[in-house]
């Protein structure tokens, strides 16, 4: 499903954020992208959308290349879903207002489809009693999974969570891990920059440890906790 | 283009800069100060210290300072019966001018400091002054310096006003020679030019104080 | 001596001729300032778009204007356009100016205004692009809106908002900025206040009246604004950074 060869991206011509990466998603699979601030989680999820002008290398999504210059990339990012650590809900727009964006102005659905869509979406989620709410109206789980939803509403066939959890209080983790981990069962392919290793063992096909812009470990959930004596990234994990 | 004009005048014109310099470096110190007064008068639970300065500041930042200019030209005869000296007239009223824009600056630096950490200073025991002093106003003043330099520039700038009551300070000296050598564009050229040589040092010292200021703040 | 000695004569204010000649002063001051604020929001919005793009070219070029407008008194920039600009012109094109343009001093007022008003525009809208969080493009685009929807329904709403207070401000120091026209001799409404006192002594009450006038068309503005953000306002939006 995607498949990332020998990628390579740097912000300016000193600073490497990603260095050689190479990493293969199955559909259906769920992986979790960990590992020290700054070693390029984020800059490897946003090279999947091409949000990211990687210089070298190739990721290739569903058959199609990201960065070639035949490729209509808005239609590529129609299909793949993604959730930022901050929401970034639209501010000015009601939760349907967000929701409903997307598919009328991409997929050029009709209004009333949209949002009947969207309230599916919410019920899901489990708030569709906010609907006309505007986001600053909302608790931050909240607000998390309105942003689940809005990309869900897209119909991807991916699913890339850049750190969900971490703005959120800890009794607020719990509801958006939930919407996640019902999506993965449902098997939809998903990447995750997460920290919460609970949901990392559970839910994951396959954990990556990135640090220092490379790609240092994978494993299973399991591996990993085993691994947690000895070398390595076991310091990052007494650490967190 | 000839730039004779300016090399002959150059001297004459130059001299009037210590006029513009004086006249800025006045209004600078007496304006922070007499602004000073007024952000904490502001700032004051008091109604009878804080409606005056809201009023005042409000007041003349509705103002064109040209106008002010020539509004205490003309009262202060009406006060004191004696005209008023051009000189005394431009500092004065660009001291009560820019005052009300030094107080909001001030005012703002202080309210940018979180509630907690007045809180903070006081839960270990500092008595109110010395949470001022040690905690808010050195946080304070590190938050406000590069508006202040700011303003500064935009007062030297403002300082060009006092031609209109015949000061001859640096652009009324740059404005008689074109009266006599009608050779405006070499002469408004290098009036900018040296406007702009010393304002962009002043404009450079505010963004490096800024730089220093952001990354002090997020260490 | 003093104040008793001064008799108020505040009719000057409505007197034939010197009402109307204030009242045309005002109008003067108002069509300044609007035809200068014209200039500044489009040439200020395209140096802000300059400054930002991803083009090192356009970057020089905007970051230049707004060195240059903003380091320089706005009254060597009048001087400029009112004294030297012709001079620059071929002969043919002078002569058209002096014998057509009666008012060049307004026109040259208007362009001054409008010209270095617009850096100041230009870095309060770039501020406005800036405080958007980076993330709230991307979450834009990660959707497979276009750039052009990007901008249009997400970006430009959101960047309005924002600007709309800076805005407002700088229109108002605009507004009284165009008093420093006088000292080429636009009879605007601060003029015209110091103009009737060299034929009546009654340049007091005149400058207040020009004061009241200030402050009151500021009042109005400031309230119509503030009208206006509470109208778009939405609810408990704060900036990020
Ligand atoms: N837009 C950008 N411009 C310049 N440098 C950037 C940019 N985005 C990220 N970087 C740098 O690239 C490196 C990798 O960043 P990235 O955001 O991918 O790290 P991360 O692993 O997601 O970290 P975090 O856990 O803090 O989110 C960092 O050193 C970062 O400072
Ligand atoms: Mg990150």
């Amino acid at each position: 499903m995607i498949q990332i060869q020998h990628v390579s991206l740097w912000y300016d011509k000193t600073h490497k954020a990603l260095d050689d990466v190479s990493e293969s998603i199955r559909r259906g699979q769920t992986v979790v992208i960990c590992g020290p601030s700054g070693s390029g989680k984020s800059s490897l999820l946003r090279c999947i959308n091409g949000l990211e002008r990687f210089q070298e290398g190739r990721v290739v999504v569903d058959g199609v290349s990201v960065r070639q210059p035949g490729t209509d990339i808005h239609k590529l990012r129609a299909e793949i879903g993604m959730v930022f650590q901050h929401f970034e809900l639209y501010p000015h727009m009601t939760v349907m207002q967000n929701i409903t964006l997307a598919p009328m102005r991409v997929r050029k659905m009709s209004r009333a489809v949209a949002e009947k869509k969207a309230m599916a979406l919410l019920e899901r989620v489990g708030i569709p009693e906010k609907a006309s709410r505007f986001p600053e109206e909302l608790s931050g789980g909240q607000k998390q999974r309105v942003a689940i939803a809005r990309a869900l509403a897209m119909e991807p066939k991916i699913m890339l969570f850049d750190e969900p959890t971490s703005a959120l209080d800890p009794e607020m983790i719990k509801e958006v891990l939930d919407v996640m981990t019902d999506l993965a069962r449902e098997g939809m392919t998903m990447v995750v920059v997460t920290h919460e290793m609970g949901f990392a063992r559970g839910v994951a096909d396959r954990i990556v440890f990135m640090s220092q812009a490379k790609i240092v470990e994978t494993g299973t959930g399991s591996d990993f906790s085993s691994a947690r004596k000895t070398k390595g990234p076991a310091s990052f994990w007494n650490g967190s | 283009m000839d730039l004779d004009v300016v090399s002959d005048n150059f001297a004459f014109m130059m001299g009037g800069l210590g006029l513009t310099v004086q006249l800025a470096v006045i209004t600078i110190v007496c304006g922070l100060m007499l602004g000073t007064l007024l952000a904490l008068a502001r700032l004051s639970s008091r109604v009878w210290l804080y409606w005056p300065a809201t009023a005042y500041i409000h007041f003349f930042r509705g103002l064109p300072l040209i106008l002010v200019i020539f509004w205490l030209y003309f009262l202060f005869p009406v006060i004191t019966g004696k005209p008023m000296q051009a000189f005394a007239a431009a500092i004065v009223s660009f001291i009560v001018f820019e005052a009300a824009y030094f107080a909001e600056i001030i005012r703002a630096g202080i309210q940018s400091i979180p509630e907690g950490q007045s809180m903070a200073a006081r839960a270990s025991g500092l008595t109110g002054y010395q949470t001022v002093r040690y905690v808010i106003l050195p946080q304070a003043l590190r938050n406000m310096v590069p508006a202040l330099v700011t303003q500064s520039v935009v007062i030297f700038q403002d300082t060009s006003l006092a031609y209109v009551i015949g000061l001859r300070e640096f652009l009324r000296r740059v404005n008689l020679v074109d009266a006599r050598e009608a050779r405006s564009v070499e002469l408004y050229l290098f009036a900018g030019a040296v406007y702009f040589a010393i304002c962009s040092a002043g404009s450079l010292a505010s963004q490096r104080l800024e730089k220093r200021r952001e990354r002090m703040s997020l260490a | 001596m003093g104040i008793l000695n001064y008799t108020f004569d505040w009719s000057v204010l409505w007197r034939d001729p010197y009402g109307g000649m204030l009242v045309k002063g005002i109008l003067t001051t108002l069509q300044l300032s609007l035809l200068a604020w014209l200039i500044a929001l489009v040439l200020g919005l395209a140096v802000g778009l300059c400054r930002v793009l991803p083009l090192r070219f356009t970057r020089l070029v905007g970051g230049a204007y707004v060195q240059v407008f903003r380091n320089t008194p706005l009254l060597v920039q009048l001087f400029f356009w009112y004294f030297a600009a012709p001079l620059l012109l071929p002969k043919p094109a002078q002569a058209w100016l002096y014998d057509n343009v009666p008012n060049y001093a307004f026109w040259a007022g208007v362009v001054a205004l409008g010209t270095y008003t617009a850096s100041r525009v230009a870095e309060q809208f770039r501020a406005g692009l800036m405080a958007i969080p980076r993330d709230q493009y991307r979450a834009a685009y990660a959707t497979g809106l276009t750039t052009v929807q990007v901008y249009r329904y997400v970006i430009a709403p959101f960047a309005l908002r924002l600007i709309l207070p800076p805005f407002t401000t700088e229109f108002l120091t605009c507004f009284k900025n165009s008093a420093l026209a006088m000292t080429i001799g636009v009879m605007e409404v601060t003029h015209t206040a110091y103009y009737i006192d060299s034929f009546t002594w009654h340049g007091l009450e005149t400058t207040t009246a020009a004061s009241a006038v200030y402050l009151c068309i500021a009042a109005c503005i400031t309230a119509g604004m503030a009208f206006t953000e509470k109208r778009v306002r939405i609810p408990g939006m704060i900036v990020r950074r």
